[in-house]
């Protein structure tokens, strides 16, 4: 039997081929663009003598080769990862302190079994925070809290915090709001009350969960902060700013090996713990 | 065994929308019976345990526990104290120790920073070990709960329940995911241990056999109804064929 196709399928199809022929039409014949311009002798002028600007070949001073400037960068790595941890810390305190009541199963009280008219009214005020929270960029966050702060390695975490204080929460309420209830009414008919519910059936399942998102988001929170030292907010990623400003290619090398190592030891962090865990 | 009627049920029935659950059901159980509750699927077995455990209220009909009625047990650490519930083996909290599992057990009698405090440092590790070794898992005590098999997690149940030490038992299909072997194995135990603490059982079971094996009397319900209630070893197989015959057509 033949099945018979949806209109609309049909539609979609031609508008997407449609949709590709009228782009190329537009970027080759109107716009005159064409592939070898991409590769022109230019170009790869341009190119290589970036790469050889990063890899410090004929020149004077060569960061990465350079003990002080090794040492100022560790100062700066050090202040990154400062920034990353105040960062995740932000925002894990607030998440803790509002993920329960932002979990639907709890604001209808399946999950611990009372119910309060009050409880959809904060869900729903906490759930709006998340959006709004994760809604505006780091950077922008940055810049708000820049235009209030002095620029420094606090103001950058607050910014990087607010933005994953809602990305952590709407994750981890999910993760309660996946949790099997079968226990937890077990636990109730065993006379537990509401805390004891909490500390016996709800934590101990979504924890291992919560640490595994917790540590995925610092880990993009370091990488991020390259974002936010750019209007500002300290660490390597202020310097990273100013060596491009400057055009001092070697430390740019210099300040992604930094990069590069945190990123490893974030990765090594994550991995041991999550095996401390299991 | 006592004279005394532990739970009376008068005339009580159940509606689901349009659907009858229940109707008009009326039985006395005395302290220290062993009750199996049988009968097809959709007869209102499951139905008449979530009565008894307050998690559903009757629509009509009169349920007295201990000659009180089920409102009075509105609190849920009076209600731990006369009622017990052990379910299919998805009633423990997979992440937690055995320990924690069986000790849960005492939630009832333990106010917040005891219990905070449990977690951390085992309270009344003395009896939640005793527990484990009655219910043959002396070793276990500090494994992960999901490690367990499935007839060994219902054993950590049977120990919680031994440390709430509810009057009543209620248990729903507690072998229902167990193999043939380990059923027997947990039936037995359930049923010693509540002879040993003078408790009343009242448990849902698919298999006919098992029923008679290990409780003292059968309680069969058919389309909400009482079809028969008898001692376990007065039901003949001509009754058990008719509660389980489907519908002649007409």
């Amino acid at each position: 039997m033949k099945k018979r196709r949806s209109p609309f399928l049909t539609f979609s199809f031609y508008a997407f081929l449609l949709l590709i022929a009228s782009s190329w039409y537009f970027v080759i014949g109107i716009k005159n663009a064409s592939l070898t311009e991409l590769f022109s002798k230019e170009n790869l002028e341009y190119a290589t003598k970036f790469f050889k600007g990063l890899l410090g070949v004929g020149q004077e001073e060569i960061a990465f080769l350079n003990r002080d400037s090794w040492s100022d960068a560790f100062k700066l790595t050090v202040e990154t990862l400062q920034m990353s941890i105040m960062a995740i810390g932000f925002s894990t305190i607030v998440m803790f302190l509002t993920v329960i009541p932002a979990a639907r199963n709890v604001a209808d009280g399946t999950l611990t079994l009372s119910r309060r008219w009050y409880r959809w009214f904060v869900f729903g005020l906490i759930r709006v925070s998340y959006i709004f929270s994760r809604a505006i960029p780091e950077l922008v966050w940055a810049m708000i809290v820049i235009f209030i702060f002095k620029p420094g390695i606090l103001p950058g975490a607050i910014a990087l915090a607010l933005h994953n204080f809602g990305i952590l929460g709407k994750l981890c309420a999910e993760v309660i709001e996946d949790t099997d209830s079968r226990p937890i009414r077990n636990l109730a008919s065993a006379g537990a009350n509401r805390a004891q519910i909490l500390m016996y059936g709800v934590f101990p399942t979504v924890l291992p969960q919560f640490l595994t998102y917790i540590l995925y988001r610092w880990e993009v929170i370091m990488r991020t902060t390259i974002v936010v030292g750019f209007v500002g907010a300290g660490g390597l990623g202020q310097e990273f700013k100013l060596s491009m400003s400057f055009f001092h290619y070697t430390e740019i090398t210099l300040l992604l090996i930094c990069y590069l190592i945190l990123v490893i030891i974030a990765d090594y962090i994550s991995e041991k713990s999550r095996f401390f865990v299991k | 065994m006592s004279e005394k009627n532990i739970i009376e049920i008068n005339q009580i029935s159940k509606n689901y929308e349009r659907k009858i659950a229940l109707s008009s059901l009326s039985f006395v159980v005395e302290k220290g019976e062993l009750i199996a509750l049988i009968g097809p699927s959709g007869a209102g077995k499951t139905t008449l345990l979530n009565l008894l455990a307050s998690i559903l209220e009757a629509d009509s009909g009169e349920l007295l526990v201990d000659g009180k009625p089920m409102s009075q047990f509105s609190d849920q650490k009076k209600r731990a104290k006369k009622i017990g519930i052990i379910r299919q083996q998805f009633d423990l909290v997979g992440q937690l120790p055995v320990i924690h599992n069986v000790l849960a057990g005492r939630l009832a009698d333990w106010g917040f920073f005891k219990s905070l405090f449990n977690l951390f440092i085992p309270q009344e590790r003395q009896e939640a070990t005793t527990a484990l070794k009655r219910v043959g898992l002396p070793d276990k005590l500090y494994e992960r709960t999901s490690n367990l098999s499935g007839g060994e997690q219902q054993r950590v149940a049977l120990a919680r329940l031994l440390m709430q030490k509810p009057e009543i038992i209620l248990a729903d299909e507690p072998v229902a995911s167990l193999d043939p072997a380990r059923a027997d194995d947990v039936l037995d135990m359930l049923t010693k241990l509540a002879k040993e603490e003078h408790q009343t059982v009242i448990a849902s079971l698919h298999s006919v056999d098992y029923a008679r094996k290990y409780f003292t009397r059968l309680i069969a319900l058919k389309n909400g109804k009482l079809f028969f209630d008898l001692p376990a070893d007065q039901v003949t197989d001509k009754q058990l064929e008719e509660l389980y015959q489907l519908k002649e057509l007409s």
